[in-house]
Parts: C-alpha cells; sequence; structure tokens
C-alpha cells in the first residue's frame, strides 16, 4: 500500500480536465469529419481520387510553412504574445521564392538556385534566432522587423512584377507524378514523416518541446535552450525556403503577395494544436489542420460559394477553437 | 571518515556591492543526510546555486568528490552526479512522466528515441523508490504536487546521482507524503548517497537530518548535530536572537465584531466555516494544503462564488461577486504571490501606493499628482519603506519593503479588514519583525485581521484566536494561550492521536 | 539581507540610460543626415507635407494602437477598423447621404469591430493577438463580399463635392484639418492615458492585470474601454483616409498595422520608464514618416524604403531590448 500514490490533492479537478480534453480532440476529429461528409454528400465529385489528391496538393505549400510555425512554437511556447512566433515566415517563403526565380532568370540553374533560396530561408531564420535569442526582443516584434525587411528585399529583387520562370525541374515538380500521386503531394507526405520523426521520435524533437514548454525547467535540466530557438527559427526559414521552390513551380513563376499566407499558416499551425492530446502543436495535427484547411477552400469552390468566405471561416474557426481549449484547459 | 562529496571552502559571493555570501563552507559525506539552514537572506540559495552552477562563486574552492573543479557549470555538475530537487517543480507540464524522467538523458534506439525502455524503466524505477504505480504517459500537468516532487527525484536517480540536494522539498506535501519522501531518503542514504537537505521546518531537520550547517548573514556560524543540540539553539544559531523578540507584544481590547461568517459554504473547497472578526483582532487561520484554508480568504474577497451561508460586514449583509465590491466595501487582501497579485513590479512606488485609492487623490476623473506625491510620501515615512523616492521602481526594492507597499496601498484607502494571506513569505527576519509590528498597528487602529500563515510558530504568536481547517471543515477554534505549534499541528493534520509528531503545514512554492 | 536593494541595480540603470540616448541620438543622426544629404528635406513645404501624408494617419491609429499595448494587450486589427469605416462611409457619401451621415457611419462601424474584440477577450477569455487575428480574417470576408471581390470604389466630383471635401481638404484658422483633428486625438488620448484615473488603471493592467483585478480595477471594462477607443480612433483614421484619396480601396488599411506597433515600440523604447506613452509613440510615428520620406528624397524606391525602415526598427529594439537584457 503506497500513502504516496494515493496522496494528491489535484485529483478531483484532474479526472474533469482529462474528459474535457478528451472532448475536445473527439470534438475536433468530429467536426473535421463531418465536414468532409457534409462536402461527400453535397459537392459532386469532392470524393473522386483526382479530387482527393488535389487536396492534398492544395494544402501542401501552406502545410510546409505551418511545420515551420509549428516548430517555432514547439521551441518558444504558444503563448503568441509573450512566448515565439514568427511573423517572417510567409515573407521568408516571398522572398526565397524571389531569390530562385531570380537567379534562374539570370541564367544560373537549379543547383545554384535551389541551395540559394533555402540558404536565404535559412539566414532570414538566423536573424529572427539573433533578434530573439541574443537581443532578447519580444519575437513577435522582432519577427516583424524582420518580416518588413524580407518582404521589402522581396520588392527589391521582383520590382513588384511576376518573374516567369522554366526549367526541368519546375516541370516535374508542377506536373511530374509517381505512383499516382503528384510531386507535390509525395513531397507533403515525406516532409511529414521526416518532420514527426524529428519532432515526436528524436531526442532533439523531445528537448525542443521542453525548452517551449518550461524555459527554466529545460535549463536545469542542462539544455542549451539558445541553441533550441535559434534551431526553430533556422529550420523554420529553411521550410520557408523549400517550400518557396514549390511555390515557384506551382505558379510557374514568383509572385507578389506570398506574405498573405501569413494568415492561414497561423491558422493551420493553431488549429492543429486541437488534435493533440496534450493541446500542443504537433506535426500530426498541423498536418490535420493545413488538410482541413485545404479541405474547406475545395469545398466551397466545388460548392460554388465565393472564395470570399473562406478566410472568414477560418477566423471563425480559430475563434471556437481557442475559446474551446481555454475553456478545456480550465 | 571517508572523502567527502560535496567539499565547499571559504566561498564568497558578491553582487556589485552587495554581499551575498560572505565566506562560508558546506561540507558533505557520503552516506548522510546534510541539513542546510538559515533565515531568509542569510546565503542559502546562493550556495546552492553557486553549486547548482547557476551563478559564479566569486571566490572560495569547491570539490566534488575530491576533484577540485574551477569551472562549475549545470553540465559539469550533473556529469558528476549532483543532482538538484529544486524547489519550483521545474518539470515541463506538457511532457509525460516517462519523458521527464528521461530528458537530456534519453535513451536511443538507432536515430529514435526509444520510448518503449523509457517507459519501462520509468514504471520500475517509480515503483522501487516510492512504490509508486503511475503510468508513464501521464502529463505533468495531471499530477498532483506531491506526485511532480517524486518525477524530480526519480529523474536525478534514473541518472545515477551519488548527491542529492533537496531545496524544501516537503514544502508542498502533506504529512503522510513527508513520511514517505523521508523513508526514500533514509533508504538512499543507506545506500551511500550524500544528501542536502534544505528546510525551513526545523522539527523535519532534526527528526531527518545528521548534521546540520548553520548559515547566518552569509557566514557559515556552525556545522552541528540536530539531535543533539536541539531546535532552540539552532534557531538562536541562525537569528542570533532569542525566539521570544521575534514576536512583538501587543495589548489590545477586543471592539465590536466586524465581519461575521455563517456556515459559509463553497464546495468543494469548504463547508460550513462560521466565525466572528472584531475589531482589533488577529484572527489566525491554518490548515495543510488543499484544506481549503487558502479559499475561504478567497471567498471573503471575491473570488469565490460560495453556495450558502452568509457574510456580515458591520451588521450588514454583504455578497461579494468579484474583489471590486469586496475593496469598495473595505476588504482588503495582502496576496500571498507578491510578485503576481500584490505589486505591480514594473510601476513606482507611488503608483502601487495610490493604486485602491486613487479617487482620493483625483478631481473630475484626473489624478493630482502632487496630492499623491505628499500622500505617498506620508505613508513611505509612516511604513518606513526604504526607498529613494516614491518614483523608484517597486521591482528595485526588497521583499520585505514590497510587501510593506502592499500594505500602505490598503492603508492609504481605510480598508477595515485585512486578509493577509502568507505575508511573510520570502521576506528577511528583519522585515519579517517590521510586518509583525505594521499588523499590531493595525489592530491597534481598530482595524480586523485576518492572518493566513503555514508558520505555525507566526500563528501562535501572534493571533488572538486561531481557526483551523482542515478537509474543509473548521475543526478547531483556539484562543490565545491555549495552544502551541504542537497542538495546532496535531489538529490541522486531523489526527490528534499523532499529536507532536514533526510535520510540516503546507508552503506553497 | 538588510542593504537596500536599489543599489545592486545602479550598473544596470546607467546601461538603461544609455540605451535611451542611443536611441534618441540614432534619431537625431537620421535626420541630421537628410538635412544634410537629401536635397529638400528641411523645406517648409516637405516638412508640413511629412506630416500631412505620412503622420497624421498613422499617428491616430498608433494613439489606439498605444492605449491598447499600455493596457497589456496587441490589437491587429485596426486594419479592419479602417477599412470598415473607410468602407461605410464612401458608401453611405456615394448613396447620397452626406459626409457628416457618412462619418457617422464609418464611426459605428469601427465600433462594432472594438466591441466585437472587447467582447471575445472579455466573455470568452481569448488572448487578444488571437481574438483581434481571428477578427482581422472575419473582416476580410468582410470587405470581399461587400465589395464583390475587393473592388474598389471610387467617388466621381458630383459624389463627393460640397459636403465630402469638409474633412480633409479644408482648414481652419491656416491649418489643415486632418492636423487639427490629429492634435485633439493627441491631446485626448495623451490626458486619458497619462494624466486620468483610468490611465493609471490601464497602466497597472499592462504591467500586472491580478494586481489590478485585487486592487479593485474593473479589468473587464477597462480592456473593453481601450479596445473600443483603438476601434474608434482606427475609424477616424479610415475616414481621413478615404477622404484624402476620395475613394475605399479594400483590405488597403492592414498597412498601417506594422507601422502602427513599430511606432508605439520603438516609442516604449525610447521611454525612461520602457512604457507605451504617447510622446514616445508620436516619436516613433515621426521616425518612420522622416525615414520614408529622407529616403524618397536621396532617391531610394519604395521597395528599398522598406528594407531600411525594418533594419532601422530591428536595430532600435535590438538596442534597447539588448541592453536592457544585458543589464537584468
Amino acid at each position: 500500500m503506497s500513502a504516496v500514490a494515493t496522496a494528491g490533492t489535484a485529483r478531483p479537478t484532474r479526472r474533469k480536465r482529462d474528459y474535457s480534453k478528451l472532448a475536445v480532440r473527439l470534438g475536433a476529429f468530429a467536426g473535421f469529419a463531418a465536414i468532409a461528409l457534409y462536402f461527400a454528400a453535397t459537392a459532386r465529385g469532392f470524393v473522386s481520387p483526382y479530387n482527393l489528391t488535389n487536396i492534398v496538393e492544395q494544402s501542401t505549400i501552406l502545410g510546409l510553412l505551418a511545420f515551420g510555425m509549428t516548430l517555432v512554437f514547439a521551441g518558444t511556447g504558444t503563448d503568441v504574445q509573450k512566448g515565439g512566433i514568427d511573423l517572417s515566415l510567409a515573407a521568408n517563403a516571398g522572398l526565397c521564392a524571389a531569390v530562385y526565380a531570380v537567379l534562374l532568370r539570370n541564367g544560373y540553374g537549379s543547383a545554384i538556385a535551389i541551395p540559394a533560396a533555402i540558404l536565404t530561408g535559412m539566414a532570414i531564420g538566423a536573424l529572427n534566432g539573433v533578434a530573439v535569442v541574443l537581443f532578447k526582443i519580444m519575437p513577435l516584434l522582432a519577427t516583424l522587423a524582420v518580416l518588413n525587411i524580407a518582404e521589402g528585399l522581396e520588392l527589391t529583387l521582383t520590382e513588384n512584377t511576376v518573374v516567369p520562370v522554366s526549367s526541368p525541374l519546375i516541370d516535374m515538380l508542377a506536373f511530374g507524378r509517381f505512383l499516382g500521386l503528384s510531386s507535390l503531394t509525395w513531397i507533403f507526405v515525406v516532409a511529414t514523416i521526416v518532420l514527426v520523426a524529428i519532432a515526436h521520435y528524436s531526442r532533439i524533437g523531445l528537448r525542443l518541446y521542453a525548452v517551449g514548454g518550461h524555459k527554466e525547467a529545460a535549463r536545469a535540466a542542462g539544455i542549451n535552450n539558445g541553441a533550441y530557438v535559434y534551431g526553430a527559427y533556422i529550420a523554420a526559414g529553411g521550410l520557408a525556403g523549400l517550400t518557396s521552390i514549390l511555390i515557384v513551380a506551382r505558379l510557374s513563376s514568383s509572385t507578389p503577395g506570398t506574405g498573405q499566407m501569413l494568415l492561414p499558416v497561423l491558422a493551420a499551425a493553431l488549429l492543429g494544436t486541437v488534435f493533440s492530446r496534450r493541446l500542443i502543436p504537433t506535426i500530426g495535427g498541423t498536418c490535420l489542420a493545413a488538410l482541413f484547411i485545404g479541405t474547406l477552400a475545395n469545398g466551397f469552390q466545388l460548392l460554388g460559394i465565393s472564395s470570399y468566405w473562406v478566410s472568414g471561416v477560418q477566423g471563425a474557426l480559430i475563434l471556437v477553437v481557442v475559446a474551446v481549449t481555454s475553456f478545456a484547459k480550465k | 571518515m571517508s572523502e567527502p562529496a560535496i567539499e565547499m571552502r571559504n566561498v564568497r559571493k558578491t553582487f556589485g556591492p552587495v554581499i551575498a555570501l560572505e565566506k562560508a563552507d558546506l561540507v558533505v559525506h557520503p552516506g548522510t543526510i546534510h541539513g542546510l539552514v538559515g533565515a531568509n537572506g542569510a546565503g542559502k540559495s546562493t550556495i546552492i546555486k553557486i553549486l547548482a552552477g547557476i551563478y559564479r562563486k566569486t571566490a572560495g574552492t569547491i570539490r566534488i568528490f575530491g576533484e577540485t573543479i574551477e569551472d562549475v557549470t549545470p553540465v559539469a555538475i550533473e556529469r558528476r552526479g549532483v543532482h538538484f530537487i529544486h524547489q519550483d517543480r521545474l518539470l515541463v507540464p506538457t511532457a509525460t512522466v516517462a519523458e521527464s524522467i528521461f530528458l537530456r538523458n534519453e535513451p536511443r534506439f538507432g536515430p529514435f528515441l526509444n520510448h518503449r525502455h523509457m517507459r519501462r524503466r520509468s514504471k520500475e524505477l517509480l515503483h522501487r523508490y516510492f512504490d509508486l504505480e503511475l503510468s508513464p504517459d501521464t502529463l505533468i500537468s495531471e499530477l498532483s504536487t506531491a506526485q511532480q516532487k517524486i518525477v524530480q527525484i526519480t529523474r536525478a536517480l534514473a541518472q545515477d546521482a551519488r548527491v542529492l540536494v533537496l531545496d524544501e522539498p516537503t514544502a508542498a506535501l502533506i504529512d503522510k507524503e513527508v513520511k514517505s519522501l523521508f523513508k526514500v531518503l533514509r533508504r538512499l542514504r543507506d545506500d551511500g548517497l550524500a544528501i542536502v537537505f534544505i528546510s525551513h521546518y526545523m522539527s523535519e531537520i532534526t527528526e531527518i537530518c545528521d548534521t546540520v550547517t548553520v548559515l547566518r548573514n552569509g557566514v557559515d556560524v556552525g556545522v552541528v548535530d540536530p539531535r543533539e543540540v536541539g531546535i532552540p539553539r539552532i534557531v538562536e544559531m541562525m537569528t542570533a536572537r532569542n525566539t521570544s523578540e521575534m514576536y512583538p507584544r501587543r495589548a489590545v481590547a477586543l471592539g465590536a465584531p466586524v465581519l461575521s461568517v455563517r456556515d459559509l459554504t463553497c464546495e468543494p473547497y469548504f463547508r460550513n466555516v462560521s466565525f466572528d472578526l472584531h475589531a482589533g483582532e488577529i484572527l489566525g487561520l491554518t490548515g495543510l494544503l488543499g484544506s481549503g484554508d487558502k479559499e475561504v480568504l478567497k471567498a471573503l474577497f471575491g473570488q469565490l462564488r460560495t453556495d450558502s451561508g452568509e457574510i456580515h460586514l458591520n451588521g450588514e449583509r454583504v455578497e461579494f461577486r468579484s474583489p471590486v465590491a469586496a475593496v469598495s466595501s473595505g476588504v482588503a487582501k495582502i496576496p500571498e504571490d507578491r510578485r503576481a497579485h500584490g505589486v505591480a513590479a514594473g510601476l513606482s512606488v507611488r503608483e502601487n501606493v495610490s493604486l485602491a485609492s486613487l479617487s482620493d487623490v483625483s478631481s473630475r476623473g484626473f489624478v493630482n499628482r502632487s496630492r499623491e506625491v505628499e500622500v505617498v510620501s506620508g505613508l513611505i515615512d509612516d511604513l518606513n519603506i526604504k526607498t529613494p523616492g516614491p518614483d523608484q521602481l517597486v521591482k528595485n526594492l526588497s521583499g520585505g519593503n514590497q510587501q510593506k507597499v502592499v500594505v500602505a496601498k490598503w492603508l492609504n484607502c481605510n480598508s477595515q479588514v485585512y486578509l493577509m494571506d502568507e505575508p511573510t513569505v520570502a521576506v528577511d527576519v528583519g522585515a519579517k519583525i517590521e510586518i509583525f509590528e505594521l499588523m499590531n498597528r493595525l489592530a491597534e487602529e481598530g482595524k480586523a485581521l485576518i492572518f493566513l500563515s503555514s508558520d505555525l510558530e507566526e500563528i501562535v504568536e501572534m493571533c488572538d484566536r486561531t481557526l483551523v481547517i482542515y478537509r474543509g471543515e473548521m475543526i478547531a477554534d483556539y484562543a490565545r494561550g491555549d495552544i502551541d505549534a504542537d497542538r495546532l499541528l496535531a489538529a490541522a493534520s486531523g489526527a490528534p492521536a499523532e499529536r507532536g509528531t514533526p510535520a510540516p503545514v503546507r508552503r506553497s512554492a | 539581507m538588510s542593504v537596500p536593494s536599489h543599489t545592486t541595480s545602479r550598473p544596470a540603470f546607467n546601461l538603461e540610460a544609455l540605451s535611451n540616448y542611443a536611441v534618441l541620438a540614432a534619431f537625431l543622426a537620421i535626420i541630421a543626415f537628410f538635412a544634410i544629404f537629401a536635397d529638400g528635406f528641411l523645406s517648409l513645404d516637405n516638412l508640413v507635407s511629412i506630416i500631412l501624408n505620412k503622420v497624421v494617419i498613422l499617428a491616430i491609429v498608433a494613439l489606439g494602437m498605444t492605449l491598447v499595448i499600455a493596457s497589456g494587450g496587441i490589437d491587429l486589427s485596426v486594419g479592419v477598423s479602417i477599412d470598415l469605416s473607410s468602407m461605410v462611409f464612401v458608401m453611405l457619401i456615394a448613396a447620397g447621404y452626406g459626409g457628416f451621415v457618412g462619418a457617422v457611419g464609418g464611426l459605428a462601424a469601427a465600433l462594432c469591430v472594438g466591441l466585437a474584440n472587447a467582447a471575445l477577450i472579455n466573455k470568452l477569455k481569448i488572448n487578444p493577438f488571437l481574438a483581434t487575428l481571428g477578427i482581422l480574417f472575419i473582416g476580410e470576408t468582410v470587405q470581399r463580399v461587400a465589395t464583390g471581390g475587393g473592388n474598389p470604389i471610387y467617388l466621381t466630383r458630383g459624389q463627393y463635392a460640397g459636403t465630402f471635401d469638409v474633412i480633409a481638404r479644408t482648414e481652419f484658422l491656416g491649418v489643415p484639418t486632418p492636423i487639427i483633428l490629429m492634435a485633439l486625438c493627441i491631446v485626448a488620448v495623451y490626458l486619458a492615458l497619462h494624466r486620468s484615473v483610468f490611465g493609471r488603471f490601464v497602466t497597472v493592467l499592462g504591467d500586472a492585470p491580478d494586481v489590478a483585478r485585487y486592487s479593485g480595477v474593473r479589468v473587464g471594462f477597462h480592456t473593453s474601454i481601450v479596445f473600443v477607443a483603438c476601434a474608434l480612433l482606427s475609424g477616424l483614421a479610415g475616414i481621413l483616409l478615404s477622404s484624402t484619396v476620395r475613394s475605399y480601396v479594400p483590405l488597403s488599411g492592414d498597412a498601417f498595422l506594422l507601422d502602427a506597433i513599430g511606432a508605439t515600440f520603438i516609442g516604449t523604447a525610447i521611454n525612461s520608464e520602457r512604457r507605451p506613452s504617447v510622446v514616445g509613440t508620436l516619436l516613433g510615428v515621426l521616425l518612420l514618416a522622416v525615414m520614408r520620406n529622407g529616403l524618397l528624397l536621396i532617391g531610394w524606391n519604395f521597395f528599398w524604403q522598406q528594407v531600411g525602415i525594418g533594419v532601422l526598427v530591428f536595430l532600435v529594439l535590438g538596442i534597447s531590448f539588448g541592453l536592457r537584457g544585458r543589464s537584468e
């Protein structure tokens, strides 16, 4: 008979919280399923294999950027105001796309342009890291300033015009298929698997979440917090660089306005939390959330509902999710 | 005797002009439990933080198992088997038990985490040392305070600790939990571990420690066997004064009842609490962690909605739906967590003191700055708040002076009833005495005070009457002179048969 | 420790003071730089144009943001307030209701945004960042639906003649009306934030919300007022914006969001107590405006201006937070 095991003062509330957390998760899955079923019943062609892969394809770019945001949240906590956030992520992808497209236009091959784009992304990520870790600027502000820099550099490179490009690689990315699935789909699947492995099945991931979950506890355990925060921002930047190549491939050009993706990216990373047992941002949850948003956009399209409604629905979703999770956590 | 596990000699630490640790030794041998005691500010936490590699020593030598370490870092010290169980439960709330135990020491399977091994080992360790069946997949945020403390200790044991440093490990534990913790500590000692045990509770020190190092004003004033010298002598060494001087005396005639509480119930926290609080009275309130004593204060301040029962203030029935209503009826609260609830640390003394009484120094909605400065300066002098001026930021004041700022705030708005939740936590002895004097003064001025404390001696010495809450029930109501700390403790643990058993009342981290 | 602990912060204080001066010195250096290298920078015409074209609208929005940030929140939906106010204003005028009704309608639209924010934050306990982010999304949909996908509305001469010019293009005692409106807003927000009981409560709320609550401050009420005030100020800015350009362009208000936040935090960095302040925010607004104008005059295009301003804000924040972080 163990005295300690039966002791504990937080018991009664604990049970309740367990159930409410479970309810949130089940509710989230049920909501997703219900909306998918609704589209399947009302939107013609929704369940066709072609359309389903199309959804995944549409969600790829959003999903990859949201993975970057998820890593930043994992390493800096989800208190978006006081914790960490990367507002520069989408603008960073825009800048990388511009770097990639301009290099290709100027005759450099993909062998130079791709590493250049990814390195640009990582450099911008490192700049965020410097601001947050070294200068200790609030992440919200630091990444806001970096957003301006990235967007300005993008505009400078492209002079706010569309830079059309073509290369064999881009054709392959845009039109290539393998085992019946498009390149973009494959990239999304592979990226998800790799990131799940890193974030949830490796030492690095465990420590990253520890740093984001409780800074002092991580430091007391001997973890070098700063390195992980740098790592999260740089990895997010690298993902932005990688994504930029897909963006260019999909549009066959670098186009101004990639920065507009910031809000959907934030929405996906925040929505993803309701799919996790611990109510924290996870790669799997973010992947589902990105697919969810992609499904919504796709279903609306098929039903002939104007795309104007998509952002409003995303906004309402964020509010519902945040309100529900904050009540569940109480 | 064997080679010391820890040997700190002539360790000194200064912060600018302030000397936190003048010259202290700490020598701990394997196979012993070594107590470290001292008043707040004596240098206890400083010497521990130096050992942990959080602070860098200004001078002195540190040897671990005979090996001199120049550059003490958290990693270097941990690698030598020295582990710290911090007072605040430093665990990641969103991690599982298994993840927390193996954080930074994760078993791997190829490049991946070996989750299975982590789970199995965690289960094993928890069972072996604590006889605890706890799913390794439980989240830290779902554990009780005691269970979190156990996970912290298990983490150290999983890494083959040779030295354990426990900083106030019993702070948030109840009687039974303390007993089983002590059982584990004794077993670990017998296994040859060196254990450093830091506690405010003298009874624990005498029960568990083989030797004790006493710190005072940054100097180690003695190493003694606690069972030999006894508690009073240790306290004397700590404070360099007789215990009776700690508590200023006062003689006040009680006035009319100010606050009458009848059958106040707030499930699941407390039930049927009734008492009268008179003008000029200091009413003690105490209980173990989770007994509901804190919630009684909360209910009286409008932070909790009650289910039934009545509160009368000066004969009139009142119902506080929020702190706003309580404050406007003349009830003041001095909260336990000073940094979060008591003072706005980033604002000035002036802004803090005038906060609850701005209407007195303003007209038509605008603050009259010169009136405000005048009033606040008066209070600074009156309460002897040590600050360069009213515009100093509160975060630059010492803990005791911050507490006085909170009192000044309420004094200024003529509150009648003062609810004090652990007002002496984390203030040094000198400031403590000043706070007691302040309490006496409030009582003399006819205010009514409820004094919640887990330091039973404080309660015994300061209060005219004392209420004890046990599992939400008001089980005892003692008059002054009727009680001593032992009786109080027995009542608080709800086990009169265990009277005199040393065990702490809660002190939350 | 009986040693008064303020002595321990002495060296810290010097570093902090240094960081204050560093930011101010940088500001003066920038002005001096443009005065020397940018032709016509110091001419009266240019200075008036800086204020009229770059300062007025941003200053009004940033004043609202200052209130919100002082209370410990943030408002990402100022763009929505600007846009919806501007949209309703222009639509009402296009429908022939005149400038006054238009302005009242515009402010009412902004009021709705403020109330929605307040309700989400106080009733549903959503943190201000996410609440206003949600409103930002929803505001975008509202505008797209109302304008058939985001088509601008231009007013014809017949529509704006008479009533419309009253607001943006008139003068009062020789001073352009927008400047007078801005001055009124500055005085009002200054008094509210720095001189009134209300402002004191807001400041405490920003530093330690629980202390405010335990001291009898009505937290919900004050937060609501702050967000409503911010929305109304942004609404006023929206009206001035459309009456200047005689049109409503959907989603144009978001451009002010980053500058307003940037200006407020530059102001916080300059302020000796590290608090959001009206004077600090105005200096921040001026700094951004001077940079834009000066960089334009020395021949940088709009894109490089953005890079320059990003770098500037980065450096200002770096100096202020970096030195402070080191000193703690």
